[in-house]
């Protein structure tokens, strides 16, 4: 569904990522795991489009979208929630909501399905997203982007700022997603997690694939073992 | 007094549609559009060279106001661009002074081609009272346009889909576009949305005074004390600085003189700055 190939992206002339490829088949999950600064964030931005690629090409169900714009990209079902998520703080949890589906009208049956998975935000309706907590602000950041109704959805971090409890829940809902037949990739820090969640990997460091796998294979890995996963 | 209250209400709607349009565009692409006045008084001078020449009052003043939209709009699609391809203080800067220049331009074409034109637009009808104070009908259609398309500009925002994106961008640019917003083409619709309303304003000016070619600066400037009493990007600001605005002006031109008032304006605004540097209702944000 989605395929990288030799993507290099960076920012002012030098590049973050070099020359990655990467695939994501048809209801798959699939995490980029990688420490500060390895370039999961530049790679997923370069994906969606708010970032020109210097090198290579993505292509989402085998058409390029390459070099298209970020509001076009969202509009062909590729939908990201950025770590910051980026929500719209003067407006209500339900005009937030509302906008994930623009152009179109938002239909009742997907809004009743986002609010079904966050029963938080039915709550919390008519309050004004700068005001919601941090766990709740990622709820609305993944209900938003699920509003277009779209197939593939990349996450940066999404269990930045969430204690231990509130990241497991996090995947917890990715999990029911999956069985809408999301495809779903994710980039993350918190390795134990991610790996539980994802049928494959792939380890991003100073920009570069290093290793791909299953999740087991990854949780096997030595390496892996060492960096991410704090066994001596 | 109760009829030079009424008076800087009639006045101050429309000083608030005026500063709509120049907080909006500020709002979502970081341009302070110095050549708002003179798309004012280019759909004014349009619509007055139209009606000379024999149309009708209600097509030569659509026409006007529709050539102050398009021009906002190649403007945006043009000179704009790489304006909006820069980041912060540059941007800004150079969106400032590219409008300045515009400014200078409309000026001087329309001074020198039409030196001596102006619109006057003559309501007839008998004056009417209200709570007491007999109102010109030419200053009640005045205000009930303006009143009517503030109304239809808040509830757009408001509910309308695109109005909601026009919001999105304003808060979030970033966001609105992983929403599937493109904020290039709300930033292009706000530019000619903005336009046409200065036309409009100016339009309904000339219902009660006549709008010259040189009042461009005059329009400008006002716009401009409105969005910065409002607080820049703030809608609801910008009607609400302009209705005070629209009374002080009337108050202190009744009982100090004309002369005072540009002086008292310009001292609100600076008050503003430094009371309340983010505007009335100014977001603070950034």
């Amino acid at each position: 569904m989605l395929e990288l190939a030799e993507l290099s992206a960076g920012h002012l002339g030098e590049n973050v990522v070099h020359r990655v490829s990467l695939t994501v088949a048809e209801g798959e999950a699939v995490v980029v795991i990688g420490s500060n600064g390895a370039g999961k964030t530049t790679l997923f931005r370069a994906v969606c489009g708010l970032l020109r690629p210097s090198h290579g090409s993505v292509r989402l169900d085998g058409r390029s979208i390459t070099r298209r714009r970020a509001h076009d990209i969202a509009r062909a079902g590729l939908a990201y929630v950025p770590a910051e998520r980026h929500l719209f703080p003067d407006m209500t949890v339900a005009e937030n909501l509302d906008l994930g589906a623009f152009p179109r009208r938002p239909r009742p049956d997907r809004r009743a399905l986002v609010l079904e998975l966050f029963p938080r935000l039915e709550e919390r309706r008519r309050q004004r997203a700068g005001t919601l907590s941090g766990g709740e602000q990622q709820m609305l950041a993944v209900g938003r982007a699920l509003m277009s109704e779209p197939r593939l959805l990349l996450l940066d971090e999404p269990t930045t700022g969430l204690a231990p409890k509130l990241a497991a829940g996090a995947y917890g809902a990715l999990e029911a997603l999956r069985r809408h037949g999301l495809t779903i990739l994710v980039a993350e820090q918190q390795v134990p997690l991610a790996l539980g969640f994802a049928d494959r990997g792939y380890v991003l460091e100073d920009g570069r694939i290093q290793l791909e796998g299953t999740s087991a294979e990854l949780a096997e890995n030595p390496g892996v073992q060492r960096a991410y996963l704090g066994v001596a | 007094m109760r009829a030079v209250v009424f008076d800087g209400v009639v006045l101050g709607l429309q000083f608030g549609l005026l500063g709509v349009g120049l907080t909006l565009v500020y709002g979502l692409g970081g341009v302070l559009n110095l050549a708002q006045g003179q798309l004012a008084v280019l759909g004014a001078i349009v619509a007055a060279v139209r009606l000379d020449a024999g149309s009708a009052v209600v097509p030569a003043v659509i026409t006007g106001i529709v050539v102050a939209a398009t021009v906002g709009l190649v403007l945006d699609l043009t000179l704009m661009q790489p304006v909006y391809r820069r980041r912060g203080e540059d941007r800004v800067l150079l969106g400032l002074l590219l409008m300045l220049g515009v400014a200078f331009i409309i000026d001087g074409v329309l001074t020198w081609r039409y030196p001596i034109e102006a619109l006057t637009l003559r309501i007839g009808g008998e004056p009417v009272d209200i709570l007491g104070v007999r109102m010109r009908t030419g200053s009640l259609l005045a205000s009930a346009i303006a009143l009517g398309v503030g109304a239809i500009l808040v509830l757009f925002l408001r509910y309308a889909t695109t109005g909601k994106a026009v919001r999105s961008v304003i808060q979030d640019e970033e966001g609105a576009q992983l929403c599937g917003v493109s904020p290039a083409t709300v930033r292009a619709f706000v530019f000619a949305l903005s336009g046409g309303l200065a036309a409009l304003v100016a339009v309904t000016r000339s219902m009660t005074s006549p709008v010259t070619v040189n009042a461009g600066i005059d329009f400008t400037i006002l716009a401009l004390i409105v969005a910065v009493v409002g607080g820049l990007g703030s809608v609801s600001g910008a009607f609400l600085a302009g209705i005070l605005l629209g009374v002080v002006n009337t108050v202190s031109a009744h009982y100090i003189g004309t002369y005072i008032t540009t002086i008292v304006l310009l001292g609100a605004a600076a008050a503003t700055i430094v009371l309340r540097p983010s505007g009335l209702l100014g977001a603070g944000r950034e």
